[in-house]
């Protein structure tokens, strides 16, 4: 067999390794999803702009609040910030450009900037979320590996239990229960916050306290935050520990039956090189792809788990906007999540476009 | 509504093939599912019959712990827990079959447009499935309500809002692919008309799926509406709602009964839901994959 590919192995053997530039093909997929991309970021501007402005009887008063649509030179202010006496693709415009320069209103509560409000608590969220979402794939993805090499035995069954139970349960409960549990009745870990008190956060490099307190050395500060971070972690990790058990288990029992797998096993492969390299392998493109729907899961339990924990995150701040009806927070959260959340989707998508070469194409 | 109209489905030819709807019926995880939710259907409607206490009367009992009087405790208000947990489903269980009966009236006659005419109308319905999906559920929900204004009816809204293009994007992609199918165009060449064609030969096949959607659904709106009430979007006070009342537990957090047990009724509904969605789905298409949703994105 004369492939070009082949051809091309020999071409690499003899020039020695060099980096590979990315091909015309990945570039124009690469281009049409930043396009999709881009397109969906307007949209959803469109979307927020509606809610903000076209929704309320009077957006005035909805996004002044109580206390300012008693002055009516503040609603003046207002109504011209805004351009809301002017037609409405003015005021769409006018809308996305106090968006371009990072104007997202006034918090009623904080009576501040809702962007300065957002950029103090991003950090907090993010080190949550993240490490629940590292839980989340670590354990799901294991998990669903036994399920699978399991399948239909009662240990599978036992597992597919726990999944849709992770997966139903409301979040918000489980941190009360998990809460009440581990903090007030057994005494694991420290109860609210991100750190016990008097202990001072480490300089700040990334926010995240437990990076920050490794790169300062401090290690005193990085248990503290640990030990704070795990509980409100696990308990955001249930639902995609259940959604990722599933989906794991699913996608190896797609390719367990192939016949290269068969292959290997007659090879005399040991059965964990074969179900870890051969089938794991090949399962992985679609698991990835629930990374997004992952980072989804967790923001949503975010905004209904932190104030229970009182993690001063976004999550918080959008559940005291919503309970408070502070408008434009609760839209400077949506609109923040949903334009990391696409961002996120994007990657996902060009990671997936990478690793099965035949996403590109199609 | 699932239940009833399954007799249909059979009928209408989903139990034709062997190893189809009729053999969830078989797993174990189908009839704890059926169980459970029949159950709370039935708690549901004869509440009144149930409940040892009005769910909104006021005592001087207040934050008693859960004894043979007060099974589940009482509130800061001296008002049963379990009346009030019982009463509640009265609210969510109506309110989740409706929200998703809309959800696949208006997702289903929308993808099924789409899907038909193509062109346009299919850009138009997809970009607004596309819009929704770049949103978090609860997000977007939650930000349709705040503008909307707190109230059960606008978070019954805005779940609609977040629920209906999940069934667009599958009707239009059944719709699409059926469409092109062998056995339509034999049937159309046997002279069936586009009538009969659309609902005999298209129409059963999709009602698997979507059959399957709609039922982890049902769960997926409880939790949803539980969620936005536990924000304060949802139902308003004195009404008894799950997730209202958990929002009371955390205020109380010492007095675990008070949001211990609302939960659990949220957990134990939603649990028979996606136990029966996910036996239908093994039933239906034993090669599926995890989340419907995702797989037509």
């Amino acid at each position: 067999m004369t492939s070009p590919a082949r051809a091309a192995n020999r071409e690499e053997l003899q020039r020695g390794w060099q980096p590979r530039l990315p091909s015309r093909l990945f570039l124009r997929f690469l281009g049409r999803r930043l396009a999709a991309l881009i397109l969906l970021g307007l949209g959803i501007t469109f979307v927020a702009f509606a809610l903000t402005e076209l929704v309320p009887g009077d957006p005035a008063a909805a996004n002044l609040g109580q206390r300012a649509i008693g002055d009516p030179a503040a609603v003046q202010a207002f109504r011209e910030h805004y351009g809301l006496d002017k037609p409405l693709p003015v005021q769409y415009a006018l809308y996305l450009q106090h968006l371009a320069n990072g104007d997202l209103g006034e918090s009623e509560q904080s009576h501040r900037p809702v962007r300065a409000d957002l950029s103090e608590y991003v950090p907090a969220t993010a080190e949550l979320a993240l490490t629940s979402i590292l839980i989340a794939f670590a354990l799901g993805i294991t998990l669903g590996i036994i399920a699978a090499i399991r399948r239909n035995r009662l240990s599978d069954q036992v597992l597919r239990v726990i999944s849709l139970g992770g997966i139903s349960m409301p979040t918000f409960w489980l941190a009360l229960v998990a809460l009440y549990v581990f903090f007030f009745q057994l005494g694991w870990v420290p109860g609210s916050g991100r750190l016990d008190p008097g202990v001072a956060p480490a300089p700040h490099v990334t926010g995240l306290y437990t990076v920050d307190a490794l790169i300062a050395g401090q290690f005193d500060v990085f248990a503290s935050a640990l030990q704070h971070l795990i509980l409100p972690a696990c308990v955001l990790a249930a639902y995609n520990v259940g959604l990722l058990t599933r989906f794991t288990r699913s996608a190896m029992l797609e390719v367990i039956n192939n016949d290269y797998v068969q292959a290997a096993r007659a090879k005399g492969l040991p059965e964990h090189t074969v179900i870890l390299r051969h089938v794991l392998r090949a399962a992985l493109p679609p698991i990835i792809t629930v990374g997004g729907l992952a980072f989804a899961n967790v923001m949503t339990g975010t905004v209904l788990v932190e104030s229970i924990f009182s993690w001063p995150g976004i999550g918080q701040y959008a559940f005291h906007s919503a309970t408070t009806l502070d408008l434009p927070a609760i839209m400077g959260v949506s609109l923040f999540v949903a334009v990391v959340y696409i961002a996120v989707n994007f990657v996902v998508d060009v990671l997936y476009g990478v690793v099965d070469p035949r996403i590109r194409v199609a | 509504m699932s239940a009833r109209s399954l007799p249909l489905r059979f009928r209408l030819g989903l139990g034709r093939r062997p190893g189809t709807i009729g053999s969830a019926w078989t797993q174990p995880l189908a009839i704890a599912g059926l169980a459970l939710g029949g159950a709370w259907i039935l708690l549901a409607i004869f509440v009144p019959l149930v409940a040892p206490y009005d769910p909104l009367a006021q005592s001087a009992q207040l934050f008693l712990a859960p004894s043979a009087s007060h099974l589940f405790g009482t509130d800061e208000l001296g008002r049963d827990v379990f009346s009030r947990v019982l009463w509640a489903s009265r609210l969510s269980l109506p309110l989740a079959f409706f929200l998703v009966a809309m959800a696949v009236l208006i997702g289903g006659v929308l993808g099924g447009l789409a899907g038909y005419f193509g062109g346009w109308v299919d850009e138009v319905v997809m970009r607004a499935t596309d819009l929704v999906f770049a949103f978090p559920t609860i997000i977007l929900a939650m930000a349709v309500t705040a503008a909307l204004g707190p109230s059960l009816r606008n978070a019954v809204l805005a779940v609609l809002v977040v629920f209906w293009p999940a069934y667009a994007r599958v009707v239009r992609g059944l719709v699409l692919s059926l469409g092109e199918a062998d056995y339509v165009s034999a049937s159309r060449l046997l002279g069936a008309s586009s009538r009969r064609a659309l609902l005999v030969d298209v129409l059963p096949n999709i009602a698997g799926p979507v059959l399957v959607l709609a039922t982890l659904d049902l769960g997926n709106a409880v939790l949803l509406l539980a969620g936005l009430s536990f924000l304060g979007l949802g139902a308003q006070p004195p009404a008894p709602e799950w997730g209202s009342m958990v929002n009371t537990g955390t205020q109380y957090f010492q007095r675990w009964w008070m949001g211990t047990f609302p939960g659990f009724a949220i957990l134990s509904v939603v649990l028979a839901f996606n136990f029966l969605g996910d036996s239908l789905r093994d039933a239906l298409d034993p090669r599926s994959s995890w989340a419907v949703k995702e797989q037509n994105r």
